[in-house]
């Protein structure tokens, strides 16, 4: 099965985002922020990981940077902001993200894309 | 280094200052060192010193080492003065995410100097600055977050605000929330995240009003 980290300060969107990724035969483990995702990387390795960037102690960009410096750091990142700035893309790629979403996350959208990752990765 | 704000201090910093025989003037200048290590020592002994204030606010504009900056900050929180929050509010604007969330992290412990300036910030026209007020009031110990919480919910226009007003409320709301709570999904039709998230908001505060 494959594994997702869903990293958010907020609990309503943690929730949100793994109900949808269950829904699409995911594992989901969850960090509060982007320390607790460096520790839990530690731990076990994910298939995907989808990045707030607004967290208190460790903010998405900086966990992404660190994370891509792991020697396993290599899972698909959905790097998710609240504005659509091409600014926000740009750093968000700069930091290590595969994609960037605007939140609210369209619910199809990401499980779209989680689908096509586990698509992927069978072939 | 965690910004916590010393509540009975041994001693007090002006009196650390005397003890270690630097005065205020050698303490300013030495903000502007090359050395950070020296920086965060002078930021230190600055700590509740308010004639410090405007060189800390210089100093902390430049600061690029998070340990120093985060010194400076807390350097400020000791300070009981409202030029503090009106110094750092401005920071909530900008680009340096960690930054910002130090700052946030710095005015949630400030609700006496903050809170006469929430309606403003929530008010704010960029819609990230509301959503870093929501985010000081997830912290703040202040009787008006759950009003403040509640308007936002009721007539902010930018759904990533009312998300993030929703999500405090999961943890600070009351009975009181739930008629804003109930109707918010409507004013957001097309966002099943609101949905959700009011949903989760309300059913935590109908448990716990049941418990």
């Amino acid at each position: 099965m494959n594994k997702a980290l869903v990293i958010d300060d907020a609990r309503t969107v943690r929730q949100y985002h793994r109900e949808l990724l269950e829904s699409v035969g995911y594992a989901v483990h969850e960090a509060f922020n982007g320390i607790e995702a460096l520790e839990i990387c530690g731990a076990e390795t994910f298939d995907l990981l989808v990045v707030d960037v607004n967290m208190p102690k460790l903010n998405g960009y900086d966990f992404l940077q660190s994370y891509r410096e792991r020697d396993d750091g290599h899972a698909v990142a959905i790097m998710v902001t609240t504005e659509a700035r091409p600014d926000d893309a740009l750093q968000a790629m700069q930091a290590g993200a595969n994609l960037h979403l605007v939140k609210p996350v369209n619910p199809e959208t990401l499980k779209q894309l989680a689908q096509l990752l586990r698509a992927e990765e069978a072939a | 280094m965690p910004l916590t704000r010393s509540k009975s201090p041994t001693r007090s910093p002006l009196q650390e200052r005397r003890e270690s025989g630097r005065g205020v003037a050698e303490l300013i200048a030495q903000l502007q060192s090359d050395d950070a290590m020296q920086r965060r020592r002078a930021a230190r002994d600055l700590g509740g010193c308010v004639d410090a204030l405007p060189a800390l606010e210089h100093a902390l504009a430049r600061e690029t080492v998070t340990a120093t900056r985060q010194t400076m900050l807390t350097a400020l929180m000791s300070m009981d003065d409202e030029r503090v929050a009106t110094m750092l509010l401005p920071m909530l604007r900008s680009d340096d995410v960690a930054l910002r969330n130090d700052v946030i992290e710095v005015l949630q412990s400030l609700p006496g100097l903050v809170a006469p300036h929430m309606s403003s910030l929530l008010e704010d026209e960029d819609s990230d600055v509301r959503i870093f007020a929501v985010n000081i009031l997830e912290s703040l110990r202040h009787p008006d977050v759950p009003r403040w919480l509640q308007a936002v919910i009721e007539h902010d226009e930018h759904v990533n605000v009312c998300a993030a007003a929703v999500d405090v409320l999961t943890d600070v709301g009351d009975v009181s929330a739930l008629p804003a709570l109930d109707r918010l999904p409507q004013r957001f039709p097309d966002h099943p995240f609101i949905h959700f998230a009011a949903n989760m908001a309300a059913e935590g505060i109908r448990r716990g009003d049941d418990a």
